[in-house]
């Protein structure tokens, strides 16, 4: 061992058992049980990890969830098709309106309602919008998991402008209800385009500055540089989608393999690179937040000034949908998001069941790539992977 | 009245200046930070606020005389390093306990309260205080090494070990400054200032999400009061070592108010702007940064 350099000598760290799996004895005091979470700083939510370490690195890593489960499939199974729209939107408290489209696409896809050219516009705003304010707080938030607040505090900021833009359109600023089966609840304020212009200028220059700040810091690089490298041949095996998939070079973008809204009108291309580890990941979300704001700009120019927003739809008290099954699935700032919904012709879902990026990337991967990394990294790796419990535990 | 008993009442007096001085700059630069993050920040008294809250918690968690002894002898190491302290030169009152050869006890005094710490929250048996005593211990040690070096060659350079000695050389104007006549040691020390302070990037002994808190993971109240009272004097007192060794020290209050809070800031400067280093990373950096120009530092002065 010189100096410098990290101990290679194995053989004092866990070795493969006859079945394959590592043998942990703990008695040997060679190891240290640690449990992260469920009420940790360093969790992204409502998990919890349960490491096992040889000096500060992960040699065995366990995802517990359980923590938060709230039973929100079955809340909706028992509730009128219209007041499945409140349950559905908070399997996600990050990004709500991804939650809303995709209720609504599966519940007009099953009682054949085709909204309005106008609302299509205005629901792609409204998802750009909300992507747009998930990686303002998950950007600079993988700074934040090393340290670096000041990004963290500069994209809050940012994201409350955004929040402003969401209150003066919808009334809300997190859960919006915005979307309604049929189209969406009104037009643009006046001067909307206007103050939203302002606010993505403000946003331009935060994108300059983060990159300056955290980008380019060598510490930074130095800390999420081929750390928690993704292993092409899990994205595959786990079905890994978004930024984590598009940085290990996987062409994966529901906005563009199934296009869907009028995203098929937008000038934009997928964000791919090439070695997916935390600095690739986190930077390809940098670059999708300015494609997030490009979009905006571009629907805001594109989009007609008037028209219907709402479709007819049955009274919603007495709305019975035939017999039938859709899957809608929509790109989230996480990846694909998608809603399969089954209904019996009944005026309830007979089954409705939620598949969120975060159920195979905070549960399958995360027990993975924590192997070998070090503890002090576990924050980081969450946050590069952008888990949400909420939408596990669904 | 007699000169030993006025000594220990101005030595008393400039403890709870130092101490109020030490909760100020923290609330200052506090509010430095956020303003950089477009907040407002805490009020000015914050401080002052947590430390009468705290001590008026008390707990029924114990584990044992060591748990309990732990943040005694941190305060001890922040108060015995003030006790050696001179604070103002000029003034036999202000110099405190300070003596010939006092710049090895500053030294000792130094990694004593680290070493009290480390046997208190170790007998908490949290394993995040272990895995924060292992990280802070393992740092600090390193973080010595340069320092070191920097005042065994301003030691060589003014052929003594009082500080005392080492502030009366410096003065007859700035140039005198040992930043202008050793500037390879006081980089090298400045450098390791900001491991000394512990703020970004070498804070990973007390960061909340790799690890929560370190050391004082278990303590809270009145234990978690005494911490923050050594934290307040300790940052005071390191600044004015290095305002002592480094920058001419101090003839009177405002000079070293100026001087410290300066100093201080030069730490929290580079805070702001830098995420944390791991401890394998920052013991690394800073056995090939800082302890290369202390031993530069050294031979250029042999």
């Amino acid at each position: 061992m010189s100096l410098f350099n990290i101990d290679t000598d194995r053989s004092k760290y866990p070795q493969p058992g006859e079945d394959g799996k590592l043998v942990v004895d703990l008695d040997s005091h060679k190891y240290v049980k640690l449990w992260q979470g469920p009420n940790h700083p360093g969790v992204t939510g409502n998990m919890a990890l349960e490491l096992t370490l040889a000096g500060d690195e992960i040699v065995q890593a366990k995802t517990h969830v359980g923590y938060l489960h709230r039973g929100f499939e079955k809340l909706i199974e028992r509730r009128l098709f219209i007041q499945g729209m409140q349950t559905s939107i908070r399997m996600c408290v990050a990004e709500p309106d991804t939650n809303e489209y995709v209720y609504c696409q599966c519940v007009e896809e099953l009682s054949g309602i085709e909204i309005p050219e106008m609302a299509k516009w205005i629901r792609t705003l409204v998802l750009e919008m909300s992507r747009l304010q998930s990686f303002l707080r998950v950007v600079p938030g993988q700074g934040g998991t090393t340290g670096l607040g000041i990004g963290v505090q500069w994209g809050m900021y940012m994201r409350e402008l955004i929040l402003d833009r969401f209150e003066e359109l919808t009334g809300g600023r997190i859960y919006h209800m915005y979307f309604t089966p049929g189209g969406v609840r009104g037009l643009l304020p006046d001067g909307f385009k206007k103050r939203m212009e302002e606010s993505l200028i403000e946003i331009d220059d935060f994108v300059k500055r983060i990159d300056d700040v955290m980008y380019s810091n060598a510490v930074f690089k130095k800390r999420t540089v081929d750390v928690a490298v993704l292993d092409p041949r899990w994205v595959d095996k786990y079905g890994i989608v978004g930024p984590v998939a598009r940085s290990a070079g996987f062409k994966r973008d529901v906005r563009k393999d199934y296009p869907y809204l009028i995203y098929n009108q937008l000038d934009f291309e997928a964000i791919i690179m090439n070695h997916s580890d935390i600095y690739n990941r986190s930077r390809v979300r940098w670059y999708e937040l300015q494609q997030s704001v490009d979009l905006i700009r571009q629907i805001m120019a594109k989009m007609p000034d008037k028209g219907d927003f709402k479709a007819p739809t049955p009274n919603v008290l007495h709305w019975e949908i035939p017999k039938g099954e859709a899957y809608v699935r929509a790109e989230s700032s996480r990846g694909e998001y998608g809603l399969y919904m089954v209904t019996d012709g009944s005026d309830k879902p007979r089954r409705v069941n939620l598949r969120g990026p975060s159920y195979t990337q905070a549960v399958c991967l995360l027990e993975d790539m924590l192997v070998g990394a070090n503890i002090a990294d576990v924050h980081s790796i969450m946050v590069s992977l952008q888990t949400c419990p909420p939408e596990i535990e669904r | 009245m007699d000169f030993e008993l006025k000594r220990l009442g101005f030595t008393l007096l400039g403890l709870l200046i130092v101490l109020n001085w030490g909760l100020l700059m923290g609330a200052a630069m506090r509010k430095i930070g956020a303003r950089v993050g477009k907040r407002y920040g805490i009020p000015w008294f914050q401080p002052w606020i947590n430390l009468v809250k705290n001590y008026a918690i008390r707990t029924s968690l114990s584990h044992g005389i060591m748990f309990y002894l732990g943040p005694v002898f941190r305060l001890s190491g922040g108060i015995g390093l003030f006790l050696f302290m001179p604070m103002i030169i000029g003034s036999q009152l202000w110099l405190n306990y300070s003596f010939q050869g006092d710049l090895v006890l500053i030294m000792y005094f130094q990694f004593f309260g680290m070493l009290g710490m480390a046997l208190g929250a170790g007998e908490g048996g949290h394993p995040y205080s272990a895995i924060g005593i292992s990280r802070g211990l393992s740092q600090f040690t390193t973080i010595e090494l340069p320092l070191t070096l920097a005042i065994i060659s301003i030691a060589i350079q003014y052929d003594t070990l009082s500080i005392i000695e080492i502030v009366q050389a410096q003065q007859g104007g700035f140039m005198n400054w040992t930043v202008f006549t050793n500037p390879v040691a006081t980089i090298a020390a400045m450098l390791s200032l900001l491991g000394v302070l512990s703020h970004s990037p070498f804070n990973l002994v007390i960061a909340p999400n790799e690890n929560p808190i370190g050391p004082p993971t278990e303590y809270h109240g009145s234990f978690l009061g005494v911490l923050q009272t050594n934290r307040a004097i300790l940052h005071v007192v390191e600044a004015a070592l290095f305002m002592n060794l480094f920058f001419g020290g101090a003839t009177n209050w405002f000079e070293f108010f100026a001087k410290t809070f300066l100093i201080y800031f030069w730490s929290v400067f580079v805070g702001v702007v830098f995420p944390r280093f791991r401890i394998e990373q920052s013991v690394s950096w800073f056995l090939k940064v800082p302890l290369v120009i202390g031993v530069l530092a050294v031979i250029l002065y042999m």
